[in-house]
């Protein structure tokens, strides 16, 4: 294809133009502008029409004749963007009806070539078009598919961004719990027969400290800077890690061989996390926990060994924190026994389910009743008789502790009130205090009630609050106390001399009584042992401390005569014991 | 359980469908389109034959608006629905009176942008982008644009036989004042735009055909265009028949101009 000029070529000779040249030009113009787009002013269009006249022109008056002009200008018209059929049809027309009359050209050599000409010009045109239009189809065939090739790039790239978003955590670019669980749930699926699976879930120690004291963005790049260390290690060990929770993550290793790797697995992560840690120029102290979980992949569910994972990361924050803790299947079914339990116990107290046993206070000197304690125990319909100890502590940390101390403070002043109606000599009523209820502000009230309504004076009730309870008073609880005090009740140190209390506090308590915990009586009836000797001392001590603080002194768990007798020796007041009777129930009591 | 990744926009390279760009392209005497664009054009053409001649209007006031605005001393431009790039391009214009001009197009049909990054591959000054003239911001921040385009310097904005595809439910006039915003003072706002006050009867059928394609046409009165050019002033003739914009020759100017249907103006940002 010749490429189109716009400019005239450069002439052999210059010939003079035709005079009628100028008017076959116009009369061209006018025909063929406008009948397609063509991307030049009406000027430059005017002289490009200018130059192909001159080049038919010369062909037609030249000594030698050369037709493939009339090609060449064909080409020219198409490339110059006169490619519409009409500005085909109109030039030939044009150049049959007027070309020769307006150059003033009438012989037969001149007819001849003109015809010439048109039959090239259009072959060129024809050809330049068509060969265009295949190009430009080609073009758009290709450039289709290559639109459509970007588009699905775009698809595959934002649903590979969207799949990655949705399994791992922005914040540190780790796997999140989402992916953790799929690749257990992978390991755990047709498992080699021996292969063994080991879970260690890390928990940061007290991070919301972290973030409350130094501020989010620290509490951020802390954990950006404990994914990286997590990172290290399992590309270390070959296992795969994840951000499980705010400040949770958690390794999967799938080459375990036994419960040992897994705890030198959590081990490394824990000596990582120690090692120094600054951020923004500070530094931050920081220690974890580690839950660890290790057991053949065969028969194992991932739902099962995440819950355990997590059970054995609570164990370790529960045992002090700053440790691994290996899941124990003995200690889970012990907590989820306990859990039972306490599950069970509001329904329980609905029922009634709770009763009281009671255990003689006697007085030493006499042998006489002058009391007995109150003891919780609880009818399960499934369990049996479960004594204080099974659920005591349970109703203490789920709160249900303050209903269920005030159920039973009331059965055992109305049992005192019945005790009165039988003898001239009722025992006072002794009953135990959880640190829930002292903390509990309506106690003081709630006990005036209990007190109003089944017609028992203050005095013949007694309270007893552990040592380790004591110690846990704060302002508010002494006030409560020194209210119960005030009503005229007495109150009393349970077990005491084991909570490692500071005994300036018997100065500040408004307390009547002591009672000595069972395991200072154990041994003072032996004869003269080193041993015996040093107890028996330091029982007498603790009487005679006792007395000088205008305390009454209980000695309990009295089991042999021998023991009751040292006891009245040195002074001691009451005892409770075998001795003297177990826990019964109220019909078993033998009133004075 | 992967979540379903959301389709990004205009995914629809369906060729049995026709497009504004290509169909424009047919009607300009191109051979860069499918059948399907070509039965649309035919099909409008039955209404109203003198849809080429309109389509050339409105392609020859952009030449001549490019050129004015490259000798009034613009050096860059951004071309938004510049269709299929060939028979004569904005860059080659304007680089015909400044050799530096820059001009980054912008059309939302892949096969048009594919098919102009194909031909301006070697052009360092000259970039095809891929995007929703309703989302200018994205216009604005893409980093080809901004590579080619500084927009503390003047730039001629060119939304010629753009605005009319774009219906009232796409807040026209706000994509033009947030691109407005983005624009320095001495810049140019080059608007062409269909409407149905001259010939309403055609224009109806016309917007009928339109609704088979991906963009409606939404004509809109003298009126309703003027508004566009609200914040710039507009330079002489004001908004006119698009043959009446300085026309090069008294023989380029028709004589029933309003034929061609499509208001032309060129505004100014003081």
């Amino acid at each position: 294809v010749t490429p189109a000029g716009q400019r005239p070529p450069a002439l052999a000779s210059p010939a003079p133009t035709p005079p009628g040249l100028a008017t076959f030009v116009h009369a061209w113009a006018a025909a063929v502008i406008g009948t397609s787009y063509v991307p030049m002013t009406r000027t430059e269009q005017v002289a490009f029409l200018d130059v192909q006249a001159h080049r038919l022109v010369r062909a037609l008056t030249t000594e030698s004749f050369d037709a493939a002009v009339g090609y060449h200008v064909g080409t020219a018209l198409t490339a110059a963007d006169f490619t519409a059929p009409e500005a085909l049809g109109r030039t030939t027309a044009l150049m049959h009806e007027r070309l020769l009359t307006d150059l003033g050209l009438a012989d037969d050599r001149s007819r001849r070539r003109l015809g010439r000409l048109i039959e090239t010009l259009a072959e060129g045109f024809a050809r330049a078009v068509r060969d265009r239009t295949l190009d430009a189809q080609d073009e758009m065939r290709r450039a289709a598919l290559e639109a459509r090739v970007r588009i699905e790039h775009a698809l595959r790239t934002s649903e590979a961004r969207v799949l990655h978003a949705a399994l791992h955590d922005p914040l540190t670019g780790l796997s999140n719990r989402t992916l953790f669980a799929d690749r257990l749930s992978d390991a755990l699926t047709d498992p080699p027969e021996s292969a063994r699976i080991a879970l260690c879930f890390v928990g940061l120690d007290r991070f919301k400290l972290i973030n409350s004291t130094f501020g989010h963005a620290v509490g951020d790049r802390v954990l950006a800077l404990v994914a990286d260390r997590m990172r290290a290690l399992a590309d270390e060990q070959g296992c795969a890690v994840a951000r499980l929770g705010a400040d949770e993550f958690g390794f999967l290793a799938t080459d375990s061989t036994c419960a040992d790797d897994a705890m030198k697995l959590a081990d490394r992560a824990l000596r990582r996390l120690a090692e120094p840690m600054r951020v923004g120029g500070r530094e931050i102290p920081l220690s974890a926990s580690v839950g660890v979980v290790e057991r053949p992949a065969a028969g194992t569910e991932p739902a099962d060994v995440m819950r355990a994972a997590d059970i054995s990361l609570h164990w370790a924050k529960a045992d002090g924190r700053g440790r691994c803790v290996l899941f124990d299947a003995d200690r889970n079914a012990d907590d989820v026994a306990r859990y039972a339990l306490s599950a069970a116990m509001p329904a329980g107290l609905r029922r009634d389910e709770f009763t009281l046993l009671y255990q003689p206070l006697v007085e030493l000197s006499h042998g006489r009743l002058v009391g007995v304690e109150a003891l919780a125990r609880w009818h399960h319909p499934v369990r049996g008789l479960l004594g204080a100890g099974e659920f005591i502590g349970l109703a203490e940390d789920s709160g249900l502790i303050v209903a269920l101390g005030l159920r039973l403070l009331e059965k055992a002043c109305r049992q005192a009130v019945r005790w009165q109606a039988c003898t001239p000599y009722p025992p006072f009523i002794s009953v135990n205090l959880a640190v829930r209820q002292i903390r509990n502000p309506g106690l003081v009230g709630q006990v005036a009630a209990v007190l109003d309504r089944v017609g028992l004076a203050p005095e013949r009730l007694q309270l007893e609050i552990t040592e380790t309870a004591v110690m846990s008073i704060d302002d508010e609880s002494l006030a409560t106390l020194r209210a119960l005090g005030g009503l005229g009740v007495r109150l009393v140190i349970d077990d005491f001399g084991t909570g490692y209390a500071n005994l300036s506090y018997l100065c500040d308590l408004p307390v009547h009584g002591l009672k000595l915990a069972a395991p200072f009586i154990d041994g003072i009836d032996d004869l003269d042992s080193e041993r015996a000797r040093k107890r028996r001392a330091l029982l007498e001590t603790m009487v005679s401390v006792g007395h000088r603080l205008g305390l009454t002194v209980t000695a309990e768990g009295v089991e042999t005569l021998p023991q009751a007798e040292r006891l009245r020796t040195i002074g001691c007041d009451l005892a409770q014991g075998y001795l003297f009777g177990r826990p019964m129930p109220p019909t078993g009591v033998v009133l004075p | 359980m992967s979540p379903s990744a959301p389709v990004p926009d205009g995914l629809d390279i369906d060729t049995e469908r026709p497009t504004a760009a290509r169909g424009y392209d047919y009607l300009l005497g191109g051979e860069h389109n499918f059948a399907a664009d070509r039965d649309m054009i035919h099909k409008a053409m039955a209404l109203m034959p003198d849809l080429p001649m309109q389509a050339r209007e409105n392609r020859a006031f952009l030449h001549r608006a490019v050129s004015v605005l490259a000798g009034a001393g613009v050096r860059q431009f951004l071309d938004i629905g510049s269709g299929i790039p060939t028979r004569g391009n904005v860059h080659e214009v304007a680089q015909r009176v400044a050799p530096d001009a820059r001009v980054v197009y912008v059309d939302i049909d892949p096969v048009a942008v594919s098919h102009g990054r194909h031909l301006l591959a070697d052009d360092p000054n000259t970039t095809v982008i891929r995007a929703d003239v309703r989302n200018p911001e994205a216009i604005l921040a893409h980093p080809d644009t901004r590579a080619l385009i500084d927009f503390d310097q003047p730039v001629g904005l060119l939304m010629v036989a753009l605005l009319h595809v774009v219906p009232d439910t796409d807040d026209p006039y706000g994509i033009v004042t947030r691109l407005r915003a983005a624009l320095a003072p001495g810049s140019y706002l080059v608007v062409g735009h269909g409407t149905h006050d001259s010939r309403p009867g055609d224009m109806e059928h016309l917007a009928e055909i339109s609704r088979r394609t991906p963009t409606l046409l939404s004509t809109r009165s003298r009126a309703e265009v003027l508004r566009f050019f609200d914040g710039f002033e507009l330079i002489e003739p004001g908004l006119v028949w698009a043959p009446l914009w300085r026309p090069e020759s008294p023989d380029a100017v028709p004589t029933d101009p309003e034929r061609s249907i499509n208001y032309v103006g060129v505004g100014v940002l003081a």
